[in-house]
């Protein structure tokens, strides 16, 4: 029992490097934030579409906000 | 998008184009939410999204596409970059998911 036991955690323990490496290959050929879930995310002011300054932090105890950094709008990328 | 208003939640676009060229952009796809101008990437860099190529020499910096969740604590909830980063339906369940746990 207790060899079979072994076998399976030595069994998952390979299951699991095989399934990390390729993802941390592919992870490294993009700039990579070292920002994670946990952290505070950074306040910022920025002029929107409408030349309105919005604050990160006015949505504080109000809104979850979805930042979505996009590459060249006219491009479509 | 009405599936994110649903979730209490906000989106903010981001990019280095000008607000000029952002009301255009909104203008032309029909965005209902702000896009926001970080021209001296300020942002970008706070949130170390820039990545900086080079081109046989030619040097420059080009954002990565990355979406960040932040809660109403102002605290990260999930970061997704890349070419996953494209669907927004992870951030989506992310962000319902912090609803009910705010619902309840």
């Amino acid at each position: 029992m207790k060899r079979i036991v072994t076998a399976a955690i030595g069994l998952l323990f390979l299951l699991n490097l095989a399934g990390q490496f390729p993802a941390a290959a592919q992870e490294d050929a993009i700039a990579k934030t070292t920002l994670k879930a946990g952290d505070v995310a950074p306040d910022f002011t920025l002029l929107s579409d409408k030349w309105e300054q919005v604050k990160l932090s006015d949505f504080r105890g109000k809104k979850n906000v979805i930042l979505a950094f996009y590459v060249l709008a006219f491009t479509g990328g | 998008m009405a599936k994110l208003e649903d979730s209490d939640t906000v989106v903010l676009g981001i990019s280095i184009d000008s607000p000029a060229a952002n009301a255009a952009f909104a203008k032309q796809i029909g965005v209902t939410f702000p896009l926001l101008s970080d021209m001296n990437k300020k942002v970008l860099t706070a949130y170390q999204i820039l990545k900086p190529y080079d081109v046989k020499g030619d040097k420059f910096e080009w954002a990565q596409r990355t979406t960040i969740v932040v809660d109403k604590e102002g605290k990260i909830q999930h970061v997704e970059q890349g070419d996953s980063a494209v669907d927004p339906n992870s951030a989506v369940s992310v962000c319902t998911g912090l609803h009910k746990k705010h619902a309840s």
